[in-house]
């Protein structure tokens, strides 16, 4: 890992030499950041030899990663009254890092903990004892010896250094700037979105590690992908459309498409222009008893489909699959209400923000438990329609880029227990969030030139939605808590190229055509499609998935569930055939809205649509939902429908208490992995024993 | 995830075989040695729906058409009971949805309980699995009715005593959370009456001790159980001195006998400990009150004490004397041996028992709920609710008390008196916490019964007065034991390997609480029970009653029950030899508890503790104020031990602090959501984990009874059968307690919406408004 060799960007000349690789490094002094920072008085950068701490164990750093400054001696502070370990500082040009004074041994991956990428950088506050304490910015720099050094996260947390006297005051003067420098220049990096890709630089190999995952995750990036995914869905009467394949069709769809078979390229290129942003309707799910979940942006407001736009269109919105039921965003929380509830979530989550007595309340007033419930709802509606009747469900949400995302990426959580394994919940983000062109650069944050109106953590919202149906119903999930931590934390890292870009097309404009490697297996599979080695700008980063960059085997470990379903997720669901529609009506068009269907119109319907037939059939009789699931009490095997009454949703603690000086431990997971751990100790013994036996 | 290592060392290293046998990862073969077959599959199924056929959901209109077929159904009578009134052709609404669906039967009313009889109970095939085999799932006891309304033309009544009109429904609000809807309109207005009267009469007007089911059943059925239970009753000086050796506190304090025959006084028990120095003309003098008396000892000799304080004397010149009294008992305590004394007057520094039974009428009555409307209505503001009502503040507070009594124990190596007016109430929730907190013994099952035997049973708590099983005043009634269970249940869930029993344990205990048949929660003190005991039985040639304990969980549970009781992952201490173990229960092992090396005040504090209030109010614009340390404690002693053991693994021998922060504090879902179909979670919920990790342990047992076999030789029998894997898909997350929802669907979403889609009238009705509506958006 180390010794990766990495070229200074412009910008940064003196940088020349491979700070981050070792050792050697300390001592070595990048240039000053923080242009004309005056430096105190009196002090050397010689002084730093003779700092406390000794020899830091060597600093893994990342490709193309380089220190800018670092401060030895440093004392990271641990939680309240849990007193600090020493260790140094160092300001990266992508992250904040702490390398403890022991050596963390092993592969020397830092402790999640001990970093913070640049970006995740929310606020960076310095204080002495002797003046005011002080945020950092790029513009105002510090003009005091700090002692100490604050950082609020994005993700929740609050790291603290303090710089004890002995002869550091100087280090923790340059550390502090450069800190604040290289937050403000990363998020200029991340304009351009490619940015972050620096050029020559290698991936390294991936040593070892070959892991349990020979399960694969799709990133739908080529033809096979989608193919294969139609396949496994068993989604007859649809195929793979390559219309979009240059991104002429639609710029913010990915190139591959889930269409009817009904319907050529050639009628389905009339329908773009009557979506906005020209994101027609297309697949997202088959459920197994004959449902469809389809996902598309609102109609556009301008058009007027002519007769033989009309057919094409009511070909790919109605097909004669049954009814179909338009289930549009309104009861769903705007992107403004989020990133709201976003930000009182994080100031209500800092140590000693509300009086304790009044922390009921104060949660509520976030309402972010509000759009938790909200969002869980309508999945649960939605997936409640087409495991109950033979119909299908079009999400449609003006732009198709946001809730859409988290609705269909729900529904399938709940229907299909495939999305609920760990590689089947990885190409489902890949495939609703990241080939659908989720904008996450702009909804994370993480550019520093839009208006903040933009940001609005969506995804973040379904990773909560996402733990609360983990939290009802554990044994159903193949990952675990930690996991979705990780995918957390990781959605702010500026080393996976997933959370990067806005759409399959931006990404593509960065990278290189790849070759048709589509697959990516994880841990260990990635290579670098050979002979773009040096290519001016490739996009060097592996995706998220690759866990095994940055978490070691034991915290990869423990993304697995042990308590989760028995075997691999097995095939879909067994095809209990939905009932099927009582409406029999083929051109009948619903809209869900607060739970009910009502007959709607479609725009270019001149008339309102005929009396439609009673939705009541005979045989649902109950009062509930369970009408619309059929008959049976139970619901459906694989179906799982979330409690949205408010003792059942929570508050995901230990991803959002993390500031908190109280860690979370001993909970149940670590004693469950115990048992099984020790069954499977027990097995191999008895196994030995029965060789060992003679016969 | 410190201290997972000491978890599960379900003896490993008990087995044959060394370190040669690495521990490969054997993923998908998991399963292929399989346990014994085990009685049934003991979760398959639980919350399955039952038969609907006896289900009638004829509503009340079509009662004329079809009259319910009436199967002559005898309510099942336990020894002493009798049946004082019945009605017929009463119908149970299912209280999901406030439709009036519902089930007709039977409603009877014995001296003991309100039962609903259907022809359900008398077919015994869809035996639910986890039963109590005393109180079934439409009884209740009389001492578990908590209120009773009636509803006149749609009006709600509170029903007390006399009445005039009588009710078409009877609503009945159970002290275990339960609601019953019964509806009285097709019952013949006779037996209303008769029934009405009789239980608002039985249930709600005062009674007279002897007049409890406890006496009759005692009576009648003659208790046969030998005193082989584990728990520790605290009835024989002998209990008691062990005890003090298993503390090592019997160097300092002793066992008295002073109040033999009660010359003492009649609230103290039989026996009890004092400090050695402290003389029997003392403890006379004033009827043990200004008395220490001991609860236990820290492993440092650090001891809890408890003291009832004199009450306000108007004299002056008896206070004096009490004064001085006082004072020179202080004074003998405070000199070595014994450690420096802290006094703590719980009366000032908790909330007075007014407040915690505010607090949880407040509570429970966001619990009780009618229907699903009602439901719904309170979701909105669920947080907020739960806030104003203070119930979950009182725990905090009460758990934070416990921790710094911890403190003053393990740190500063003081002993420490809790005052209280009897010293029976709050004392006996601090007492009892901190015990459980630093005392591992106190963690078991049978630690935590003898727990609660010693500080509240024979210390003479008054379960009488304080749950009101009487009727005869509600000033006296208080949720006190109800508040330490509550705050138990926080550790619990908390830390679960630390905990032999189960939050499960904890329910059913809280429901024995109205169970009156067992004598433990039905007497104000040691002295009412033992004179009640033998009293009148005398003329009845039995002699005196033998009543029965609900320690002996047998009485109430099947076997297959008691299974949900016990935690699989309690994390067992190292045992001693077998063959010591019988001896050694009494003795103990105690390890130490965490070595909390006192963090050294550090003579600098960070700069953050004295500026940030300042500093974060002016540049974030939000009140962090207490961004480390809430400044304004004054003594920091507390908060820096809480800091310091929460930044350490956790040791679950060890002492164990329980997290007080705002978000820590939670409902104890399964007491209080239990009958609430609408928090209900099909196939979900923390159950689908702990069937996994029965079977799981299932598993490793039965593996390691084979391997035992394997070490001895033995011919062991072939390959088991295929364990049964639980189906967890099928259990909801109410299990255990999902019995009478069997019908019920749980509607993602608020019922009403949907049922308009039902009603084909309706729909028609609606339909134009809709049309109207797409118009409009054409």
């Amino acid at each position: 890992m180390a010794g990766q060799g990495c070229q200074g960007r412009a910008g940064c000349r003196s940088a020349g030499r491979d700070a981050g690789a070792g050792p050697g490094a300390r001592g070595s002094f990048p240039g000053r950041s923080g242009p004309g920072a005056p430096g105190p008085p009196g002090q050397s950068p010689c002084a730093m030899s003779g700092a406390p701490g000794g020899r830091r164990p060597p600093f893994p750093a990342l490709p193309g990663e380089r220190v800018l400054e670092e401060a030895a001696g440093a004392r990271r502070r641990r939680g309240n009254g849990g007193g600090s370990v020493p260790g140094t500082l160092l300001c990266t040009n992508r992250r904040l890092a702490f390398v403890p004074g022991q050596a963390p041994g092993s592969r020397g991956l830092l402790r999640p903990e001990d970093e913070v990428a640049l970006p995740c950088i929310h606020k960076l506050v310095a204080a002495s004892s002797f003046s005011k304490p002080k945020v950092l910015t790029a513009a105002s720099t510090l003009k005091f010896i700090p002692e100490e050094l604050a950082v609020f996260c994005r993700d929740f947390r609050l790291l603290r250094f303090s710089f004890p006297e002995n002869g550091l005051a100087p280090q923790a003067f340059r550390v502090a700037n450069a800190i604040a420098q290289a937050r403000e220049a990363a998020a200029r990096l991340g304009d351009a979105a490619d940015g972050w890709a620096s050029p020559g630089e290698a991936v390294p190999e991936e040593e070892e590690e070959e892991d349990e995952g020979s399960s694969t995750t799709l990133l739908f990036e080529s033809l096979r992908d989608w193919e294969e995914e139609l396949q496994r869905l068993g989604a007859a009467g649809w195929r793979v459309s390559a219309v979009n394949e240059r991104f002429d069709m639609a710029p913010s769809l990915p190139q591959y498409l889930w269409v009817p078979s009904g319907l050529l390229d050639h009628d389905l290129k009339r329908t773009f222009g009557h979506f906005q942003e020209r994101r027609v309707p297309r697949l997202c799910w088959h459920h197994p008893g004959g449902g469809h979940l389809l996902r598309a942006a609102s109609f556009h407001p301008a058009s007027e489909p002519g007769s033989e736009d009309v057919r094409c269109l009511e070909e790919l919105l109605l097909g004669g699959r049954g009814p179909c039921v338009l289930a549009d965003t309104a009861e769903l929380p705007t992107l403004a209400d989020i990133q709201l509830a976003h930000l009182r979530l994080r100031a209500l989550c800092l140590p000693g923000a509300v009086a304790e007595e009044k922390w009921l309340s104060a949660l509520e007033g976030t309402r972010w438990l509000d759009h938790v419930r909200s969002c869980l709802r309508k999945a649960a509606e939605v997936a409640s329609l087409l495991a109950g009747k033979r119909c299908s469900v079009i999400l449609q949400e003006p732009s198709d880029r946001d809730l859409n995302c988290l609705l269909a990426s729900l529904v399938q959580l709940l229907g299909d227990p495939h999305a609920r394994s760990l590689p089947g919940f990885q190409s489902l983000v890949q495939r609703e969030w990241v080939a659908a062109g989720h904008p996450f650069p702009r909804r994370l944050g993480l550019l520093c030139q839009d208006s903040p109106r933009e940001e609005a953590p969506v995804f973040l919202l379904f990773l909560d939605c996402t733990w609360q149906l983990l939290w009802q119903f554990p044994a159903h999930f193949g990952f675990t808590e930690a996991f979705l931590l990780a995918l957390h934390d990781s959605s702010f890292s500026p080393d996976c190229s997933t959370f990067r870009f806005s759409c399959q097309r931006q990404r593509g404009r960065s990278s290189l055509p790849r070759l048709p490697s589509q697959t990516y297996r994880p841990m260990g599979g990635w290579q670098e499609p050979g002979g773009h080695r040096g290519h001016p700008n490739p996009c060097s980063f592996p995706p998220v998935w690759a866990w095994g960059r940055r978490y070691s085997r034991q915290q990869r470990e423990q993304f697995r569930n042990p308590a989760g379903p028995p075997g691999p997720a097995g095939p879909p669901t067994p095809s209990t055939p939905a009932e099927p529609c009582p409406w029999g009506e083929p051109r009948l068009v619903l809209a869900l809205a607060k739970g009910s269907l009502c007959p709607h119109s479609l725009p270019w319907w001149s008339r309102p649509p005929q009396r439609p037939p009673l939705w009541g059939s005979p045989s649902g009789s109950q009062g509930t939902l369970g009408g619309l699931l059929g008959t049976s009490c139970q619901p459906p095997p694989g179906l799982l429908l979330p409690c949205t009454a408010g003792p059942c949703v929570r508050l995901w603690h230990r991803c959002y208490l993390r500031g908190l000086p109280q860690e979370q431990r001993g909970r149940l997971a670590p004693s469950l992995a115990g048992l099984t751990e020790e069954l499977q100790l027990l097995q191999e013994r008895l196994r030995a024993w029965n060789l060992r036996r003679p016969h | 995830m410190g201290g997972a290592g000491s978890v599960m060392r379900l003896g490993v290293a008990a087995l044959p075989g060394d370190r040669s046998f690495r521990c490969l990862p054997a993923r998908g073969k998991r399963w292929e040695l399989p346990p014994p077959p085990r009685a049934g599959a003991m979760l398959g199924g639980g919350a399955r729906a039952s038969k609907p056929s006896f289900v009638s959901y004829i509503s009340p209109e079509e009662i004329h058409i079809k009259e319910p077929i009436e199967k002559e159904v005898n309510p099942h009578l336990l020894p002493g009971e009798l049946l004082l009134c019945e009605a017929s052709t009463v119908c149970k609404y299912v209280q999901e949805d406030g439709s009036h669906r519902g089930t007709y039967g039977k409603l009877v009313c014995t001296n003991f309980k309100i039962s609903f009889l259907d022809d359900d109970s008398a077919s015994d095939d869809n035996e639910p699995q986890f039963k109590n085999k005393i109180v079934g799932e439409n009884d209740i006891t009389l001492q578990c009715v908590d209120q009773i309304y009636g509803v006149f033309d749609e009006k709600k009544k509170l029903l007390t005593g006399q009445l005039r009109k009588y009710p078409e429904t009877l609503i009945i609000y159970c002290k275990d959370l339960r609601v019953f809807n019964f509806c009285l309109r097709y019952t013949k207005e006779e037996e209303v009456k008769r029934i009405v009267s009789g239980i608002v009469h039985h249930s709600q007007t005062p009674k007279l001790l002897k007049r409890l089911f406890l006496f009759s059943y005692a009576s009648a059925a003659p208790n046969n159980t030998d005193g082989r239970n584990q728990t520790v009753m605290f009835e024989t000086l002998e209990d008691w001195r062990d005890e003090l050796e298993r503390t090592k506190g019997n160097v300092k304090y002793k066992a008295v006998t002073t109040n033999e025959g009660y010359r003492v006084s009649e609230k103290l028990p039989l026996y009890f400990v004092v400090p050695i120095c402290i003389s029997e003309e003392n403890i006379l003098k004033y009827e043990g009150r200004g008395i220490p008396i001991w609860c236990w000892s820290c492993h440092n000799g650090a001891a809890l004490l408890k003291m009832s304080s004199f009450p306000k004397e108007q004299d002056d010149s008896t206070s004096q004397m009490q004064k001085a009294f006082l004072d020179g008992i202080y004074k003998t305590i405070s000199k070595p041996p014994y450690e420096l004394l802290r006094m703590d007057d719980l009366s000032s520094s908790l909330p007075s028992l007014q407040d915690i039974q505010n607090a949880y009428t407040r509570f429970k009555q966001l619990f009780l709920i009618d229907n699903s409307m009602d439901f719904w209505a309170t979701d909105v503001k669920w947080f907020s609710l739960l806030e104003s009502t203070n119930w979950l503040e009182i725990i905090r507070k009460v758990l934070k008390k416990a921790i710094e009594v911890a403190e003053c124990l393990e740190i500063q190596h003081t002993n420490v008196l809790l005052i209280e007016e009897s010293a029976t109430d709050l004392c006996c929730v601090i007492s009892s916490l901190v015990q459980v907190m630093m005392d591992s013994y106190s963690r078991t099952k049978s630690g935590f019964q003898s727990l609660i035997q010693k500080e509240w049973v024979i210390g003479g708590h008054s379960f009488l007065d304080r749950c009101n099983h009487l009727r005869k005043s509600e000033k006296e009634e208080a949720p006190v034991f109800l508040l330490l269970l509550n705050c138990v249940w926080q550790l619990v869930q908390q830390y679960p390997p630390a905990f032999e029993f189960t939050e499960t344990y904890l329910t059913v205990l809280s429901d024995s609480l109205y169970v009156p048949i067992f004598s433990t929660f039905f007497f104000n003190s040691q002295h009412q029970r033992d004179t009640n005991k033998s009293g009148e039985s005398i003329k009845t040639q039995s002699g005196p009653f033998r009543f029965l304990t609900v320690w002996d969980w047998s009485v109430q549970f099947d076997p297959k029950a008691l299974a949900f009781l016990n935690n699989p992952l309690y994390a067992e201490k190292p045992k001693p030899d077998r063959s010591q173990r019988k001896t050694s229960r009494f003795k103990h092992q105690r390890q130490l508890s965490l070595p909390l090396t006192q963090a050294k005040p550090s003579t600098k504090r960070g700069f953050f503790r004295e500026e940030t209030d300042l500093f974060f109010k002016n540049i974030l614009g939000k009140r962090i104020g207490k961004f480390i340390n809430s400044s304004d404690e004054p003594p920091n002693s507390f908060r820096e031990f809480y800091d310091s053991w929460h930044s350490k693994p956790v040791d679950y021998h060890g002492l164990l602090l329980p997290r007080i922060d705002g978000p820590e504090i939670k409902v104890w879902a399964q007491r209080y959501l239990r009958w609430i179909p609408e928090a209900q979670l099909h196939g979900g919920g923390t159950i689908a984990t702990a069937a996994r990790i029965l079977d799981l342990m299932e598993e490793v047992q039965s593996l390691q009874v084979k391997m035992d076999e394997e070490h001895s030789q033995a011919v062991s029998g072939d390959v088991h059968s295929a364990p049964l894997l639980r189906n967890s898909a099928r259990l909801s997350s109410l299990f255990p307690f999902a019995l009478l929802q069997r019908q019920s669907v749980k509607p993602a979403l608020p019922t009403s919406t949907w049922k308009d889609l039902e009603d084909e009238d309706d729909l028609v009705k609606r339909d134009d408004e809709f049309v109207d509506l797409s118009g409009d958006m054409l």
